[in-house]
């Protein structure tokens, strides 16, 4: 068994006691889950992939996919992708300390304004994951890594289709808290491969949990004398979820391992891609082999399908498909298998 | 329950050998030097297979006692898709190096590993598979072939469709009943069927190319020697079965349309449309991913597992993309496709318009594919 098995175990055997439906369904209010923030807290899951020196434990890249993984398959209502994965990539960079309680960073949206001005941070700031409940938001700012707090900006509250909270901030020439320079590789597009990692996790952990809602149900639920899923038709919307989640989980896991070695934006495209793919397909099988019963708030369905929805369209969609095909292009027919067969290896860079 | 693949990648051994396979291909199988096939249906080629064998790179997981290399089905995985994915004629030992081995590895006799084995790691023996029969298909434990006991040996009876390669192969494993019960998963027994008997009629069913690689074997009155039963009588349901299972997610299940793509690259390059660059990079994320379904069954098997679920879902993945590939690429170009055109792209989308139902049905439908899978999740 491997570091991320065991570690995947004790997230997801914590996570299976503390976010539960009814934790789940009652952070929909606020978005915000304090029962499983202490309780992830304090076994120090909340800290992992951040270097010691930031104020971390340390972890691989793929520690925290496997985080992440059981984060997804019990929609923990948290922001552990940004506090974990994203904000200890950018805390890479010398001088930034993080603290112990939640911290998000600032999307890079289409749209965004912010700069710096001397020593003063303006501008606005879309769609940031929990910008109200996080102790520091990061954001990448001018080739520097910036850090605020929420009480230093106007805060406009939002969700996305999962009701989780992603906030739109107004900053007016603040000093930020931290303000260091970012390393070479600590750019937008990195930026936007660390958070396409991330999601691409949660995904397939919800993922491998609407394989398994949807087989129980399929087994419970009986029409006609016998449950609906010894019925071909309905089978078919079953294997169809578990094809992608098995798809989308080794794919995430490969990307992890490859990040942990260098170059990975060919894996993590790919990964976010297929995830991406999955979430449309799956989702649609999953609602269709539950009827109406999976259009209910009281039925647990939704609290994957819709944070299925809302994370396909973060950190990229359908922009991947056309950086993949455009760096395909680039190595020309030659290189076109090796692609396939080397990924990352084969000299694709994105 | 979800159903998980545990990533792998390959070791540097592994990469030796890929660097091998590929400095091989490019100095005997240069492009433009053959026509190239899609993948399986490629046609023979006795010399490629006795080169094949001369370097080790048939039998690649049987023993070496017995003319193998001791070596992994991560290994047959590396060669295979350097070679399939150049179109290379490989239908003279394909079905002997995927199963009819490995099959007479794990259930033959001593005699029969000694005798065949070498032989199939050299190249040299083409087998072909006897399963379906005119009213059998995917319902294989209803086959009405029978063989009754004669004096040293058994005495067959029954027609066997659908078999590739019959009019070239050395010998055919044949799915037979030997004993009659009244459950139809007993009493199914494996013959090893010299091809040259007497009593074996070949007729050859044109497909929709018009290949005829396919054939209806007919068996009257076949004598076959006592030593070519395989494995136990009565016991060839199992045999079948995991002869089926584990073989289902190799490369050939979604390598096939790649030299098409490729080729569309190669001759479409100043012209793709916005949609045409989507698609290649949609592809590729899709190939790559598919790959690495297959090398991790591979590694499950060389470590003992059984991958049976996950090597139907690859199976099924893959060749539904498969079909999806070349339904798309349709769309992406205006040509109409030939397989007389001057083009290799437009040649190989033809015959792959013909021939792509066949993906999804051979070696065993996606829907019993879906079925197995149906069931393991419950």
């Amino acid at each position: 068994m491997s570091e991320q098995d065991l570690l995947f175990e004790t997230a997801d055997r914590l996570f299976a006691q503390v976010s539960t439906f009814d934790e789940v369904q009652a952070a929909q209010a606020s978005g915000w889950s304090q029962a499983s923030w202490d309780a992830a807290d304090a076994l120090g899951l909340t800290r992992i992939g951040i270097g010691e020196e930031a104020g971390g434990v340390g972890g691989s890249t793929a520690d925290v996919v496997a985080l992440l993984i059981a984060a997804g398959y019990h929609a923990v209502a948290l922001p552990l992708a940004e506090s974990t994965m994203i904000a200890g990539w950018l805390a890479n960079a010398p001088g930034v300390v993080l603290p112990q309680g939640p911290v998000t960073v600032i999307p890079n949206r289409a749209g965004d304004t912010l700069r710096l001005e001397g020593d003063l941070l303006s501008g606005t700031a879309h769609r940031v994951p929990w910008g109200r409940n996080a102790d520091l938001i990061l954001g990448l700012v001018d080739d520097h890594i910036v850090g605020f707090t929420p009480s230093q900006a106007s805060i406009h509250h939002d969700v996305n289709v999962a009701g989780e909270p992603r906030d739109d901030l107004s900053l007016n020439g603040i000093t930020p808290v931290l303000c260091v320079a970012a390393l070479p590789e600590q750019d937008p597009q990195g930026l936007a491969l660390v958070g396409a990692l991330s999601r691409s996790a949660l995904m397939a952990g919800a993922l491998l949990r609407i394989v398994d809602i949807t087989a129980q149900y399929t087994q419970e639920r009986k029409q006609f004398g016998k449950p609906v899923g010894s019925f071909q038709a309905v089978q078919l919307h079953v294997v169809r979820c578990a094809e992608h989640a098995a798809q989308v989980d080794l794919a995430v896991q490969v990307a992890a391992r490859e990040c942990d070695r260098g170059e990975a934006s060919f894996e993590i495209a790919v990964a976010k891609t297929l995830a991406n793919d999955a979430a449309r397909i799956a989702s649609r099988a999953a609602h269709q082999a539950h009827g109406a019963m999976g259009m209910t708030q009281e039925y647990l369905l939704h609290q994957y399908t819709r944070r299925l929805w809302a994370w396909r369209s973060e950190y990229g969609d359908a922009a991947w498909v056309s950086t993949l095909g455009e760096a395909v292009v680039a190595l020309g027919a030659d290189h076109h298998f090796h692609i396939i067969a080397d990924g990352s290896a084969s000299g694709i860079e994105l | 329950m979800a159903i998980r693949l545990i990533p792998t990648e390959l070791t540097d051994q592994e990469r030796a050998l890929q660097a091998q396979v590929r400095a091989f291909c490019d100095e005997h199988l240069p492009r433009g030097s053959f026509e190239p096939g899609l993948g399986m249906s490629s046609g023979p080629s006795k010399e490629l297979s006795r080169e094949l064998g001369r370097r080790g790179w048939l039998g690649m997981a049987l023993p070496k006692q017995y003319g193998g290399s001791d070596r992994s089905t991560v290994d047959r995985l590396v060669v295979v898709e350097e070679l399939l994915r150049r179109g290379a004629p490989l239908e003279q030992h394909w079905t002997a190096d995927r199963q009819s081995g490995v099959v007479i590895n794990r259930s033959g006799t001593e005699e029969q590993k000694r005798r065949f084995l070498p032989q199939i790691a050299a190249g040299e023996l083409c087998f072909c598979i006897g399963m379906s029969e005119p009213d059998s298909g995917s319902d294989l434990a209803s086959v009405q072939s029978r063989a009754v006991p004669v004096e040293g040996g058994w005495k067959l009876n029954g027609t066997k469709i659908w078999t590739s390669n019959a009019h070239f192969a050395d010998w055919m494993i044949c799915l037979c009943r030997t004993h009659d019960s009244d459950n139809p998963h007993q009493g199914l027994s494996q013959l090893l069927i010299d091809m040259k008997s007497p009593g074996i009629t070949i007729n050859p069913i044109v497909l929709l190319d018009g290949t005829a690689d396919f054939a209806e074997v007919v068996f009257e009155d076949v004598f076959v020697p006592e030593a070519l039963l395989l494995g136990q009588p009565g016991n060839g349901w199992e045999q079948v079965t995991s002869e089926l299972s584990f073989e289902r997610a190799g490369p050939e299940r979604w390598i096939t349309p790649v030299i098409i793509v490729e080729n569309f690259l190669r001759e479409h390059a100043q012209d793709l449309s916005p949609a045409a660059v989507d698609f290649l990079g949609h592809s590729v994320a899709r190939w790559w991913g598919l790959r690495q379904v297959s090398l991790s069954v591979a590694r499950m098997i060389d470590e003992g597992k059984a991958p049976a679920l996950q090597a139907a879902m690859g199976k099924d993945m893959g060749t539904e993309f498969e079909q999806d590939v070349i339904a798309t690429l349709q769309q992406l170009v205006d040509i109409e496709p030939s397989l007389h055109s001057s083009s290799l792209f437009s040649r190989l989308l033809a015959r792959a318009v013909l021939v792509a139902p066949s993906w999804v049905i051979r070696g065993g439908t996606n829907e019993v594919l879906k079925g197995i899978i149906a069931k393991g999740l419950r």
